[in-house]
């Protein structure tokens, strides 16, 4: 309600200044976003570059770690079961020489 | 003759590994959807630092298993005891396992952060060195002669008193060797990610180091009956 | 006092032996020149800046090899001739044949430190530190083979009782001997480099030993010869054989 109306004779303030706003863009001409250069876009876009690299790496090397504590474990399990499927040789072999005598 | 209470505490313990490895499983899962889904991308360390949550409790119950295979041989020599015995190798497996564990994902970690897969931090170094100890035990065990036993157990002994002796030293050791690479310290929130992880791996190693203490029990049980079918008592 | 009185009885009868033919004293001696030959070989060629940073592990390297050397034919002769069960059996404190034998052990090492250290000096010139403190450096290498000989007797020991394989010290030796290595390389940096922290390295080295030492006492006789059997335990393998089997747990 009490908001300032500029009056019609008033200029409007300027927007901040900035780099000027192109003309309309050809339809095969580049169209950077308003108030962002061709260059600042290209550094943008190499830094975006990069950290998609670095995930994509950093992935891989959390791949492997996962990978290797998994593997490490099922290894294990692996030693636990052979040694029970030996002590169960073992005992299947007592349980024979008692039934003998 | 068993008592009712005593029947009952063998059933508990004879179920107890299977029951830690079933609540080990919910848990994991729990953690790697954490440490994925929910936890923000560390600052400094990038995607990478999500090894972490893994690697450190690993580092932890390494220490644990040295600790625990230590204090069994202590009870083992004090005693003659061989569930002691029994208890003392099966820690030490299970730290050889976690240990190794560690000194392979911290070179892919470290590989991934700083492009260096050693860097020489004390607690790798020491962690490497504790490990070799564990090694040292097991082959001793395995390959040593008949009464090497209490070698052993002496062997386990003193690697448990070696664990905050290893660090300290290669703290102290470090100072020749200073490195540039520093670990940092864990926000709060993530720390809330880590405590699944440590739980489940716990649950995990426990529950492997009763499978595995049952194993060696019904070895020797089974060692002492061929030796009397074969050489009866008069 | 009867157990000081009795480990030097034995220190004594050790060293008579030692003194008939030198045995021990040479053969550790010359693998010391051997080792400072090897190190001349691979390392004299190197700047001095590179000598500095190598000589520490040089020193300590050394004595590592030596005193496993050392500690296997200490106890080597109680083997070949099976003494030791002689020695376990007489009316002596056990502890005394630990004392003594440590005693031994460390005497060797000395005198293969004073070959060491002397060669090192000659071969490079940063161990020119060596030679200007001469006291430091004594109490340096008699607490760092204090250290080492503190938990190889003890294992020697447990491996000259059974039918022990001699290799077996070496996997034993050098993992758990690691500490005290950290700290005589440090302690030895501080002394090359005339660190004015050096007596607190060297009292770091005191307390270590003294653990070792004091852990090393108080295994020695349980792991040669076991705990006593207490009367109303039972035995430790119990025989089954009447126990139904195929009750036993499917793992």
């Amino acid at each position: 309600m009490n908001e300032i109306i500029p009056s019609p004779a008033e200029p409007v303030p300027a927007a901040p200044a900035g780099p000027a706003a192109p003309a309309g863009p050809s339809p095969d001409e580049y169209a950077p976003v308003v108030g962002i250069s061709k260059e600042d876009t290209a550094t943008l876009r190499m830094l975006e570059g990069k950290a998609a690299d670095k995930t994509a790496r950093d992935y891989e090397h959390i791949v492997w770690a996962y990978g290797v504590l998994w593997a490490l474990f099922a290894a294990y399990g692996l030693f636990l079961w052979r040694r029970s499927a030996r002590l169960r040789a073992d005992m299947n072999e007592l349980q024979r020489s008692l039934d003998r005598r | 003759m068993t008592t009712p209470t005593s029947s009952t505490g063998l059933r508990i313990a004879r179920v107890l590994p299977d029951l830690c490895l079933l609540a080990a499983m919910p848990l994991l899962v729990y953690s790697v959807h954490r440490v994925f889904m929910s936890t923000p991308i560390e600052q400094s360390m990038g995607t990478a630092f999500k090894i972490f949550f893994f690697h450190v409790p690993m580092g932890w119950l390494c220490m644990l298993m040295a600790l625990i295979s230590g204090i069994a041989a202590a009870v083992q020599l004090r005693r003659r005891s061989s569930g002691a015995a029994a208890v003392a190798l099966a820690a030490a497996e299970i730290g050889f396992v976690t240990g190794l564990g560690v000194l392979l994902t911290g070179p892919i970690w470290g590989n991934a952060t700083w492009g260096k897969p050693w860097t020489g931090d004390a607690r790798q170094v020491s962690t490497a060195l504790l490990w070799l100890v564990i090694v040292a035990y097991l082959l001793l065990r395995h390959y040593g002669p008949r009464s090497s036993d209490r070698l052993a157990a002496a062997l386990a002994i003193f690697g448990a008193v070696n664990v905050p002796l290893i660090y300290y030293a290669v703290t102290l050791w470090k100072t020749l060797h200073p490195s540039t690479t520093v670990v940092a310290s864990l926000p709060k929130e993530m720390w809330m990610t880590f405590w699944p992880g440590l739980g489940g791996l716990l649950l995990v190693s426990l529950g492997l180091l009763g499978l595995r203490i049952r194993q060696l029990r019904l070895a020797d049980e089974l060692d002492a009956a061929w030796v009397q079918l074969e050489d009866p008592p008069r | 006092m009867r157990l000081l009185r009795q480990a030097l009885l034995l220190l004594r009868s050790e060293l008579r032996q030692e003194l008939r033919d030198f045995e021990l004293l040479l053969t550790a001696g010359f693998f010391t020149v051997v080792l400072l030959a090897m190190f001349y070989l691979s390392f004299a060629s190197l700047q001095a800046k590179a000598h500095l940073h190598a000589l520490p592990g040089l020193m300590w390297l050394t004595v590592a090899f030596v005193g496993v050397l050392t500690l296997t034919r200490v106890f080597d002769r109680e083997r070949e001739a099976d003494t030791l069960r002689a020695l376990l059996a007489a009316p002596i404190d056990r502890l005394a044949i630990y004392l003594a034998k440590a005693a031994m052990a460390l005497s060797v090492l000395m005198v293969c430190c004073a070959v060491l250290v002397p060669g090192l000096w000659l071969i490079f010139p940063a161990a020119q530190a060596f030679a200007d403190q001469p006291g430091q450096t004594a109490l340096l290498a008699l607490l760092g083979c204090g250290g080492y000989v503190a938990i190889g007797t003890l294992f020697a020991a447990g491996l000259a009782t059974g039918a022990g394989k001699n290799t077996l010290l070496f996997i034993i030796l050098y993992p758990l001997t690691t500490p005290v290595l950290m700290y005589a390389l440090v302690t030895t940096r501080a002394l090359i480099d005339r660190d004015p922290g050096l007596p607190g390295h060297l009292m770091q080295m005191f307390v270590l030993d003294v653990i070792l030492f004091a852990a090393a006492c108080l295994l020695f006789e349980t792991v040669l010869i076991g705990a006593p059997v207490r009367p109303h335990r039972r035995p430790p393998l119990r025989p089954s054989v009447h126990r139904d089997m195929s009750r036993e747990p499917s793992r």
